[in-house]
């Protein structure tokens, strides 16, 4: 992974049409200013991860097989 | 009372106190804004059966299968961000009381690699008083998306259960 250290009021580009800026830093965190082509899709990755995660488990196949482990649980 | 048609249990009464609105959905299923809540039923104690269901009002397909997050980890804290808590109604500032408040639910997922996980990165945040509901994704990474639950379940139905 490429490691670079920016101030605030500091950017960077990715390729000729996105620039990622570093707008203000607090101790709660970092905020960033992004600048992309409108069709750039954009996206917190814990928002992606949970968009895959939640249809893997609308798709969970059997309430059988998911019972039979969940018994386990059981005391 | 009216009914729903459920993806498991065929067709269910369902009572309003049972609803929940979703006001942005769940990532992936934006479009989905009431969710019924369904639990084991009355006097069994829930640690006897502790799955719970969250059963699409809209789609009869579409059911979650999910466990209270304190049965997949007992030392489970809570980390709401800000603005989830005030879309939920909730005190900003502080986290909210489990099972007075808000009932925490953690999302099932059967995987061939992984067996049975359940989602500890972003639960299922439902607020008892209001029956408001969102799915709290944390912002930091101290809980794993596919935590497991439980051994392959292939392996388990393998053994012998004497139950």
């Amino acid at each position: 992974m490429l490691v670079l250290r920016r101030r605030a009021g500091e950017s960077f580009l990715i390729g000729d049409e996105i620039e990622v800026e570093v707008l203000a830093l607090t101790q709660h965190g970092a905020k960033i200013g992004i600048r992309a082509p409108k069709e750039t899709i954009v996206l917190r990755k814990e928002l992606k991860i949970t968009q895959y995660q939640n249809s893997q488990a609308a798709s969970t196949p059997s309430i059988k097989d998911l019972e039979q482990v969940i018994k386990k649980l059981r005391p | 009372m009216r009914s729903i048609e459920t993806k498991y249990f065929g067709t269910l009464p369902c009572s309003e106190d049972s609803v929940f609105d979703f006001p942005q959905g769940l990532p992936a299923f934006e479009e989905e804004k009431n969710f019924v809540l369904i639990e084991p039923p009355e006097g069994e104690p829930p640690e006897a059966a502790p799955l719970v269901f969250l059963q699409s009002m809209a789609r009869a397909s579409l059911c979650f299968a999910a466990l209270p997050i304190l049965v997949v980890d007992g030392g489970y804290e809570l980390g709401i961000a800000p603005e989830d808590l005030e879309d939920l109604g909730l005190e900003v500032g502080r986290q909210p009381a489990l099972g007075s408040e808000v009932m925490v639910l953690a999302l099932l997922t059967v995987n061939d690699e992984f067996g049975v996980t359940a989602n500890l990165m972003a639960p299922i945040v439902l607020n008892l008083r209001t029956r408001r509901g969102l799915q709290a994704i944390r912002r930091d990474s101290r809980y794993f998306h596919e935590h497991p639950v439980a051994a392959r379940a292939v392996h388990e139905k393998t053994r012998e259960d004497p139950c």
